[in-house]
């Protein structure tokens, strides 16, 4: 029989109280976005349950237009980033390449000194990338922080395996697709997840550069439909709060549903980051 | 990997390959580059052309003329300027500070859990808020702080329980504004900050927990004689890194700042947005505050660099 120490009691305690300090506020927005009416006090269960606020979400064109192009941007922006960074990190790996240093500072520069708010977007104007939802792909899919990750985990394959191919014949691209790819899926998984999030979650890139409400993002959505006065009770025929609460849980819902099974790479992608001594 | 060897295993010394050769060799890896170079100019490097409006008067209409450096002397002049440069750094380092801390007490603690279900099961809680965007997260909480008590949880509860009179309105207050924002901050990146540091606890060789056992040492002393200590080199790290990004403060406070507030929540960032998309902006104006914010970046970046290469021997960037 073990003995319980009074340190492992209020070990566990504290976090007990915790999590809920942490779950509290989503599972109030869980219960009442389920909720008919009534009261918006803290409640366990949704006293009249309904799914009109979902109903609505996904029935109203400027609501469901912003979540279907959220869905587009994500996995746009989540596919470039990947090539990208999978690219330029395997480049950045050739120590023996004639102009390796060269194309280091050419990619580190930009994260000393960037040309700023306004110089971008009239770059971006002048592209025709304002009021463009493809702008969330662009913005986020270049990424030179995640090719210097990628870099370090492909100096992580042994040399063996490349030297290998090339004395069979195999070209850069033909070790990239065949060699190096396939040995990378934890870490393809992990800063492909960084990218879905980022793209996912961003708010401020469609504050500076989208009005057309054809092109916004479901975040930019919900941030009206929650903050700036987008009264909807004039337009849509459901509780106001509902409606609030269940556009937080759609934000929200793709990565809680995701991120248990997917943990590990989570974590991974963290610890490719910051740990690797 | 290694450096072009310059002997072969036997011996010999190599011929060296004249330059162009060795160019030639790897033309594949230069086209790969080609699609990264071009995203790179384009969405990095075609920007900072933009800088020279810094140094001229550019409004939506009418053509940009050269000014030299009087958008710097304005703004210098300019109070609320210093004021949001004083809260990007008070407001980005304080927030850094109370995360890593808070961050490595809980990692510290669920290191001590020896049950590996409730250790596992906390983790996934305490990670969730990480993954809710900053939009998401200011729209929970202005509904549950909301002065409104028909909506606002907090309010409500404050008021049932005979604690308050009249509702407050928390994130309109000027001096609950900035308590209310590191709150915010704690609840969403505690759990996530604890990743980095449970990784380096479970790493602490064992030997040191016995060692402390034979010595008589109690629970509380081998937390504060061997887990923390081990646990600074990566401390000091984490804060290397975001020191490194102190200007970049923007969405978090953009999303919960309002104009009741400004004084204490104002940061570079807002201000900056405030200048660009006002009603007739000066482009040059806003291109030199960003000028301002850009340099000040890059400068904390090397200073980061600097440091982080001498206590863990290689840079951020």
């Amino acid at each position: 029989m073990k003995k319980i120490h009074l340190f492992d009691v209020i070990n566990y305690l504290v976090f007990i109280l915790i999590a809920l300090f942490i779950l509290m506020p989503i599972w109030k927005v869980l219960c009442d976005s389920f909720n008919a009416v009534g009261v918006y006090q803290f409640q366990l269960f949704p006293n009249k349950p309904t799914l009109d606020g979902y109903r609505t979400i996904f029935e109203t064109k400027a609501l469901a237009r912003p979540l279907l192009n959220s869905v587009i941007t994500t996995i746009c922006g989540t596919l470039l980033g990947l090539i990208l960074c999978t690219l330029g990190g395997y480049v950045l790996a050739q120590t023996d390449m004639p102009g390796r240093g060269g194309i280091a500072f050419f990619l580190l520069f930009t994260m000393i000194f960037s040309g700023g708010m306004i110089p971008e977007y009239l770059v971006m104007k002048q592209l025709g990338l304002t009021d463009n939802m493809w702008i969330l792909v662009l913005k986020h899919g270049i990424n030179v922080y995640n090719i210097v990750l990628m870099k370090n985990f492909f100096e992580g394959i042994p040399e063996s395996l490349y030297e290998a191919a090339k004395i069979d014949g195999c070209t850069p691209m033909g070790i990239f697709l065949k060699i190096v790819l396939p040995l990378s899926k934890a870490a393809l998984a992990s800063i492909g997840l960084m990218y879905a999030v980022s793209v996912w979650n961003d708010y401020s890139t469609v504050k500076i550069y989208i009005v057309n409400p054809d092109q916004i993002n479901f975040q930019y959505k919900l941030r009206n439909l929650v903050m700036d006065g987008d009264t909807p009770t004039t337009s849509y025929k459901v509780a106001t709060q509902t409606l609030q609460y269940a556009g937080i849980i759609c934000a929200i819902l793709p990565f809680m549903i995701a991120y248990p099974f997917l943990q590990q790479y989570f974590v991974k992608g963290v610890n490719i980051g910051a740990v690797k001594e | 990997m290694a450096k072009a060897p310059q002997m072969t295993s036997s011996g010999q010394p190599i011929r060296h390959t004249p330059l162009s050769t060795k160019i030639w060799n790897c033309r594949g890896y230069y086209l790969m580059f080609i699609p990264v170079f071009i995203f790179v100019l384009i969405m990095h490097y075609w920007p900072m052309l933009g800088i020279r409006y810094a140094f001229m008067n550019f409004r939506a209409f009418g053509k940009p003329t050269f000014i030299g450096l009087a958008h710097f002397q304005d703004m210098f002049h300019e109070k609320g300027f210093w004021t949001a440069f004083r809260n990007t750094l008070e407001l980005s380092v304080i927030k850094l500070f109370l995360t890593t801390f808070t961050a490595v007490v809980a990692s510290v603690f669920l290191n001590e859990m020896n049950t590996l279900w409730a250790k596992k099961s906390l983790q996934t809680v305490i990670y969730l808020p990480h993954f809710m965007s900053w939009a998401v997260v200011a729209g929970i909480f202005s509904m549950i702080l909301s002065p409104n008590p028909a909506n606002g949880m907090v309010n409500g509860m404050l008021l049932n329980a005979g604690i308050i009179k009249e509702p407050l309105g928390f994130l309109q207050d000027k001096h609950m504004w900035r308590a209310i924002f590191y709150t915010i901050n704690v609840w969403k990146e505690t759990g996530w900050g604890t990743i980095i540091f449970l990784a380096t606890l479970s790493g602490i060789n064992p030997e040191l927990y016995e060692a402390a056992d034979i010595d008589g040492a109690t629970r509380m002393q081998k937390i504060w004689y061997v887990t923390v200590p081990a646990l600074m080199n990566t401390i000091i790290v984490v804060l290397i890194l975001n020191l490194a990004k102190v200007m970049n403060l923007f969405e978090s406070v953009f999303v919960l700042y309002n104009s009741a507030v400004l004084d204490v929540s104002d940061v570079i960032s807002t201000f900056l947005y405030g200048k660009a998309f006002a009603a007739n902006p000066n482009y040059g104006y806003a291109t030199a505050v960003g000028l301002f914010k850009s340099i000040v970046g890059g400068f904390l970046v090397l200073v980061c660099n600097q440091l982080s290469k001498k206590v863990r021997g290689r840079g951020i960037v």
